[in-house]
This record gives structure tokens, C-alpha cells and sequence, in this order.
């Protein structure tokens, strides 16, 4: 089973993630700020991480530095997961080194879908 | 809402977990969220020296309406966190909180007051206008993401400041800055130190800043002497030669500040604008400086 962790603090946005993946073959593991997003995907290796920018503790730019600069998981797919702009997140997402970015909030279950299969067979 | 007063109570009646969920919900549809936990808040009002007597939540009977925090320090006041939740916006909530507010910082005889607003928030941009707050300048909230390789260091006589030190350069003379930015955010702030840098052509300068687990934050600057771009880059490339797995996180610099090249020569990338709004006039002893001699 396809492993996606989203690092979330909105307890709403992780019940719509989770019915919306979940029928489609994936596992969601959830974290719901910066520090135990970084101890769950070295615990958990996903597939795939989905990361909020706003968190609580720190902010997801920070975590996916964090995430970037460890070696073990080098190559995993880190998509930001966003309300920003899109000129900012586009800016963020490239500077921070991420892989892309999913607006919110989700409009069509089909269309998030389908940017969650893309992401995970482009990497 | 129903026509029940709104209530305005001091946040000191509330617990820093109550506070924290209720600033949390006045941000949950925001562009830009903020989203805090309680130690992160707890860590905000002690920084900013944030007053909780002062500081306000609006309630009608049991339900809470929005929160505004006071920040207070000599000769000025300023206001922060300004959120209303969602489903009780335009019933003049943000008002009510900010009138509070004011009065508050009036009580104190506080007739300075700061702000920053998030460009392109235009109802509450259009409410500190009708309050009588002016614009006096745009600032950058900046980034350094840690995955750039570390700078090569300019060729300089570098030298690590302790607290004490970094402290004594940054002086006390900075309370026209933005509030983030003043000296006694660093005074409060946790591991605080410093680096004095002087180049091969006697220009020289330097950066104070506060380290912490994962982030580089909190920085005051100066050119003592030279380009403030040169001066700039070659502590920014000592910096980050140090401490090249840390993320950077630069808040409430001027736009007009001339050191700014250097940032964007290192990588910093722009996050956001803010506009930096006053009410009243600053009281003498808050000496007004050029934003270059203030940095």
C-alpha cells in the first residue's frame, strides 16, 4: 500500500485528505506539527509527504529544509500542500526544495486525486 | 451574533492553551495562518513584551469573538494578533478589539502606537486607516532555505561576540524600529550572540542574531564603516558558512534598507510585505534614525 504522510495541524483538512485518498489504495499517516512530521517520516519512510506550510510549531518551509538535509531520506517526494498564493508558494516550493505544490483548499476530489498520483510516479 | 454587547476581557483571564485555540480559529481561513502552538505563543508575548492585563479577547455571553494583544514598552505600545473568527467578521468585532485596545495603550499613557498589517489584508488595512494610523513603509519578511550550499567565507577579521556583547552593540536606540526588531526583543530573546566583522579595506560592521534549534532569526545590523552591501555580504557568508543546516527566517525588514542586495546575493527569497503602520508621533528620547544607521 502507497504511503502518503501529511503533516497537518487542521483537524478538518485530515478527515477530507483521508476520505479522499483512502478509497483510492492509499495509507494516510498523519503528524500535526514540524517536529513530528520530521520523527514520522523517519519512522515511517512514506511515499510520499504532504506538507502544510502553516504549523504550529514550526513552519513547513523549515521542516522541509529539515527534511531535505537528511541524507536518509533523500529523493522522497515532498509536495506543499497550500492556501498561499501561487506566485509565493511556487517561490517557496522551489527554494525550499520541494517537489510541487497542491492548492487548497480541495475543490474537486477527482482533480486531488489525480495531483497525488502525478506527483507519485514523477517524484 | 446576536445584539448582546460585545464584552471585551483581559487576556490574562485566560489560560495560554485557551488563548493559543482562540488564536488559532480567528486564523484558520487566512492566506498567511501563523498558526501557533501554546509554547510558541508563551515564547511571542514574552519577546514582544506583550501585556496580558492590556491585551483583550472579545466575547458575547459564553461565545468568544476574536483576540488583539498589547505590546508595551517605554514611550510606545503596539498592536499584534488581531483576529476575529471567521463567522463573526463585519459585525465590528475588529473594532471593538482595536478601540479597546487603544484606550489601553491611553491608560498607560501610551499615545505612540505601532502595527503591521499583511499587505493586501484590506479590511483590516482600511480599518487602522479609519482608526488614524499611517502608512509608514513596506517591509519584507524574508527566507533562507537551508539547502543553498554554504557560502565561501569573504576573506575577514571575524570575531564571535557573546550575549553581553552583541547586546552592547546593539545599543538601545532602536524603538522607532519595527517592534521585532528593537533591542529589547533581542534582550528578551534566548540565545542571542553575534559577529563583528572588519575587511582588508578597514570596512567593517555587525550582525547580532538569535540562534535557535533549527532557525537563524531576529537580526540587528550595522555598517559602522564602507558599503553597507559589502559589509553585509561578508557577515551574512560567515553566518552561513557556520551554520549551513539552519533555516533563516528574517522578519519586518525595511524595504529601503541598503544592505538588502546582500540578502538577495546570498539567497534570501522574499515570503510576504507587511505595512508598517504608526498612530501619534514617536516621543523624543524614541531617536529617529535613517534606516541605515538604525539596522
Amino acid at each position: 500500500m502507497i504511503k502518503i504522510l501529511l503533516v497537518e495541524d487542521m483537524p478538518d483538512t485530515v478527515e477530507l485528505v483521508r476520505r479522499t485518498l483512502s478509497p483510492h489504495g492509499y495509507e494516510i499517516v498523519h503528524a500535526p506539527d514540524a517536529e513530528t512530521g520530521l520523527e514520522m517520516a523517519l519512522e515511517h519512510r512514506p511515499d510520499l509527504i504532504l506538507l502544510d506550510l502553516g504549523l504550529p510549531d514550526y513552519d513547513g518551509q523549515t521542516l522541509a529544509g529539515w527534511l531535505r538535509a537528511e541524507p536518509t531520506l533523500a529523493g522522497m517526494p515532498i509536495i506543499a500542500f497550500t492556501a498561499w498564493p501561487q506566485e509565493t508558494a511556487r517561490k517557496m516550493v522551489e527554494s525550499y526544495g520541494c517537489n510541487g505544490y497542491i492548492q487548497k483548499p480541495i475543490l474537486k476530489v477527482k482533480d486531488f486525486v489525480d495531483q497525488v498520483d502525478s506527483f507519485l510516479k514523477t517524484g | 451574533m446576536t445584539d448582546e454587547k460585545i464584552q471585551l476581557v483581559p487576556t490574562s483571564r485566560f489560560t495560554i492553551e485557551q488563548l493559543t485555540a482562540i488564536y488559532n480559529q480567528t486564523r484558520v481561513d487566512y492566506l498567511v495562518p501563523m498558526p501557533m502552538n501554546a509554547k510558541r505563543l508563551a515564547a511571542y508575548i514574552a519577546d514582544y513584551d506583550v501585556d496580558s492585563e492590556h491585551s483583550l479577547v472579545a466575547m458575547q455571553g459564553d461565545e468568544l469573538l476574536g483576540v488583539a494583544m498589547l505590546g508595551v514598552r517605554a514611550g510606545r505600545a503596539w498592536i499584534t494578533r488581531l483576529g476575529v473568527l471567521p463567522n463573526t467578521r463585519r459585525g465590528g468585532v475588529g473594532k471593538a478589539l482595536m478601540n479597546g485596545l487603544l484606550e489601553n495603550a491611553a491608560k498607560l499613557n501610551r499615545s505612540f502606537v505601532m502595527l503591521e498589517v499583511i499587505k493586501n489584508n484590506v479590511p483590516a488595512h482600511q480599518l487602522f486607516l479609519k482608526l488614524g494610523f499611517r502608512e509608514i513603509g513596506e517591509l519584507l519578511v524574508l527566507r533562507r532555505p537551508p539547502i543553498m550550499p554554504p557560502p565561501d567565507p569573504v576573506v575577514a577579521d571575524a570575531q564571535r561576540l557573546e550575549r553581553m556583547d552583541a547586546l552592547r552593540l546593539t545599543g538601545r536606540d532602536r524603538g522607532a524600529m519595527p517592534w521585532t526588531n528593537q533591542s529589547e526583543t533581542l534582550i528578551n530573546a534566548n540565545d542571542v550572540s553575534g559577529l563583528h566583522i572588519t575587511l582588508a579595506d578597514d570596512s567593517r560592521g555587525w550582525l547580532v542574531y538569535q540562534r535557535q534549534k533549527f532557525t537563524l532569526t531576529r537580526f540587528a545590523y550595522k555598517t559602522e564603516v564602507g558599503n553597507p552591501t559589502t559589509v553585509a555580504y561578508a557577515f551574512l557568508s560567515h553566518l552561513h558558512h557556520q551554520y549551513p543546516r539552519l533555516d533563516t527566517q528574517l522578519e519586518n525588514i525595511q524595504v529601503n534598507d541598503p544592505h538588502l542586495p546582500a540578502f538577495y546575493e546570498m539567497g534570501y527569497v522574499e515570503s510576504f510585505r507587511r505595512i508598517e503602520m504608526w498612530l501619534g508621533n514617536p516621543p523624543p528620547e524614541l531617536k529617529m534614525k535613517t534606516p541605515g544607521e538604525l539596522r
